[in-house]
């Protein structure tokens, strides 16, 4: 191999300012292409996070019913009974949120009733065997019993006081007690003390939480009603869920014909929802990164050209002088493999510093080491096939240029 | 050393088909010193060109060296200019971008040889030109005369046995015209084989031979008086 390198970097010393801009553009490609591959991996893990439920089996149903009723625990049940009937159902209950759902019911937790600033804000989930329709898998203890469960609006008027059991999920119980096992526990929740008496794998909360938080959920023992925002989560056997969806809406319409179904989606169609204005940002900044890599490479093949165009005459001197057509093309390629490193090296310390200043103004995560290669195979990649075009013209340059310019 | 027979070199365009070379021959003999004159437009570049390996002919034979060049392809001439052929052209033709021992390293750059060697031979170059101590200058920080030295230093330190000078002297005043002669008489001594495009009668007439080139063909001096007379009158 005869690389060059010393004499085409002092021809390039020649050409500082052209030199410098392509060097600048690509650092700055570099830069924004490591941040944006590491923001658009994050944001794609970030889509992929587990709900903790069976996602393909479920569907949720919303009404939304019209004029006074006398009893809502009987219209929940009758509900519940339809839905039951449905072939293909599998389980089915009244739940205030869904993983990665509309909307999040936090509450602050303690280990104390009275310690003044609750240990964290968990998102907890209302409803009769929640935990066994949505398909969540236990770790420890057990779910609620049956028999446990009170109503929530009774227990909103303080007319009973439910059974004190709570099941949390894994992450939960690691964050408030990390040294000791869970189950047999209490935490407090308003000034209620429950004790924990299951532990689920996961369960992720709606709503627009931080990420670390994600799964800081728990189960509480009430049984929810349509009237208080509730929704008809309903199990599907397998395959089975868009057939459910309409049987049951038209199970519900049966129930009361003057009720209006405001929602009946796929659970899949609830969490797609959700990660909509993620999954937008990604195409976004793919966009941007595509769009940035397309110009970056445009500005390489028109300098090159230029500058295959201005040495015309001299490359024909190079081949009067013995340099095979090999030998011209790799000049070029090996100049652009040093002006493409000299700006992912200043890319990489520029990556950095666009990174530090995302951590600081929108709390990014740290740019891991592994996203620095990616921008810099990409760009000498990058550099060296649009680069390919007009060095092959240079090689073409006939040697009898040298006596004929 | 260089044989052509026959040979033709026709330029096609579109519209014209110019003959620059007509039933062309030549033979010049190993360490011979040949000087090629003519008219503008005679063909003699195109000879050159041709000679050098610059360029293809279209018909005819020649043999460089022993070896028919129509048989070999590009990168074989590549490297035979690079070892055995030494070009010296009117316009210099140094790389404005590389000073000057950058510019007398690029042939010696591609023959691969290792930096301590390449070093030692282009300073010994450009000693012999008279020209080690500017070796860190760029050509256009020097004389046209100084620039046709560094471009004779570029062909030497490959060490050719063969060196092509298109008119070499053609942008320089008689002085220097001089000091550039008795640079390629020495290297002539030394064993190389000279071919030498020139306008100059002098300098012609400083060579062992003259071959003279008109319309395409080289012209036999002695059979033609006229040409006898005016190559008579210039040499006196
Ligand atoms: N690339 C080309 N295309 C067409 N015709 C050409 C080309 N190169 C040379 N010619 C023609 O070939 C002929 C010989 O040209 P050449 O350059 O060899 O002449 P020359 O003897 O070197 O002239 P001068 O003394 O002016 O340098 C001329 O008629 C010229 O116009
Ligand atoms: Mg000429």
């Amino acid at each position: 191999m005869r690389l060059d390198i010393a004499p085409i970097l002092s021809t390039l010393g020649r050409h500082k300012l052209t030199a410098t801009l392509i060097v600048l553009q690509i650092a700055l490609t570099c830069a924004i292409l490591c941040n944006a591959t590491f923001l658009i991996s994050d944001r794609l893990r970030w889509m992929q996070t587990p709900s903790g439920i069976d996602d393909d089996r479920i569907v949720r149903l919303m009404v939304s019913d019209i004029g006074p009723r006398a009893d809502m625990h009987a219209r929940v049940e009758a509900d519940l009974a339809a839905l039951r009937a449905i072939p293909g159902v599998e389980a089915v209950t009244v739940t205030n949120s869904l993983p990665f759902g509309p909307s999040s019911w936090n509450t602050p937790v303690r280990l104390t009733r009275d310690q003044s600033t609750p240990s964290l804000e968990a998102a907890a989930y209302y409803g009769e065997a929640v935990g066994e329709t949505l398909g969540l898998r236990l770790v420890a203890g057990r779910f609620i019993r049956p028999d446990e469960y009170t109503w929530v609006d009774d227990h909103a008027a303080k007319q009973v006081r439910g059974s004190p059991v709570v099941v949390v999920t894994q992450a939960l119980a690691q964050r408030l007690f990390p040294d000791q096992s869970a189950i047999g526990r209490s935490i407090f929740i308003g000034d209620e003390e429950l004790h924990i008496v299951g532990i689920v794998e996961r369960l992720a909360r709606a709503g627009d939480q931080s990420r670390s938080g994600v799964y800081e959920t728990l189960l509480l023992p009430w049984r929810m009603v349509t009237a208080y925002g509730g929704g008809f989560a309903v199990r599907a056997r397998p395959g089975e869920a868009g057939r459910v969806r309409q049987a049951a809406a038209a199970a519900l319409k049966a129930v009361d014909p003057r009720r209006v179904i405001i929602e009946k989606r796929l659970y899949t169609e609830v969490r797609d929802r959700y990660f909509a204005t993620d999954r937008a940002t990604t195409v976004l900044l793919a966009g941007v990164c595509v769009a940035l890599l397309v110009v970056t490479a445009l500005g390489i093949v028109g300098l090159v050209s230029f500058w295959v165009a201005q040495r015309r005459r001299q490359i024909g001197i190079r081949r009067a002088l013995g340099a095979s057509r090999i030998d011209v093309l790799r000049y070029f390629q090996t100049e652009n493999f040093l002006l493409a490193s000299m700006g992912i090296a200043l890319g990489m310390v520029l990556a950095y510093a666009i990174n530090l200043l995302l951590m600081r103004e929108y709390e990014l995560p740290r740019l891991p080491f592994g996203y620095l290669p990616v921008g810099a195979v990409v760009l000498w990649l990058l550099g060296q096939a649009a680069v390919l075009a007009p060095a092959l013209r240079a090689a073409s340059v006939p040697p009898v240029v040298a006596t004929r310019g | 050393m260089l044989k052509m027979t026959h040979l033709a070199k026709v330029y096609r365009t579109e519209v014209v088909e110019t003959y620059a070379l007509r039933d062309f021959n030549i033979d010049v003999k190993e360490g011979e010193f040949v000087a090629v004159t003519g008219p503008s437009g005679s063909g003699k570049t195109t000879f050159l060109t041709i000679a050098g390996l610059l360029e293809t002919f279209t018909g005819g034979h020649y043999h460089l060296d022993g070896v028919e060049v129509s048989q070999l392809d590009d990168n074989a001439r590549s490297r035979i200019r690079n070892e055995k052929i030494g070009f010296i052209f009117q316009a210099f033709n140094l790389i404005p971008d590389l000073n000057v021992f950058d510019n007398v390293e690029v042939p010696l750059r591609y023959r691969g040889m290792k930096a301590a060697e390449r070093k030692q031979r282009i300073m010994d170059a450009l000693e012999r030109v008279g020209l080690a101590s500017r070796a860190k200058h760029y050509p256009a920080e020097l004389s046209g005369g100084q620039q046709q030295r560094v471009a004779i230093a570029r062909a030497l330190a490959g060490s050719p046995r063969l060196l092509l000078a298109d008119e070499p002297t053609g942008n320089l005043d008689t002085q220097m015209a001089r000091g550039v002669m008795e640079l390629l008489e020495e290297i002539h001594r030394e064993g190389a084989t000279i071919v030498m495009v020139t306008h100059d009668p002098e300098l012609a007439a400083r060579a062992q031979r003259n071959v003279h080139v008109i319309d395409g063909q080289v012209v036999d001096l002695a059979e033609e008086p006229r040409f006898h007379a005016h190559a008579h009158l210039a040499n006196s």
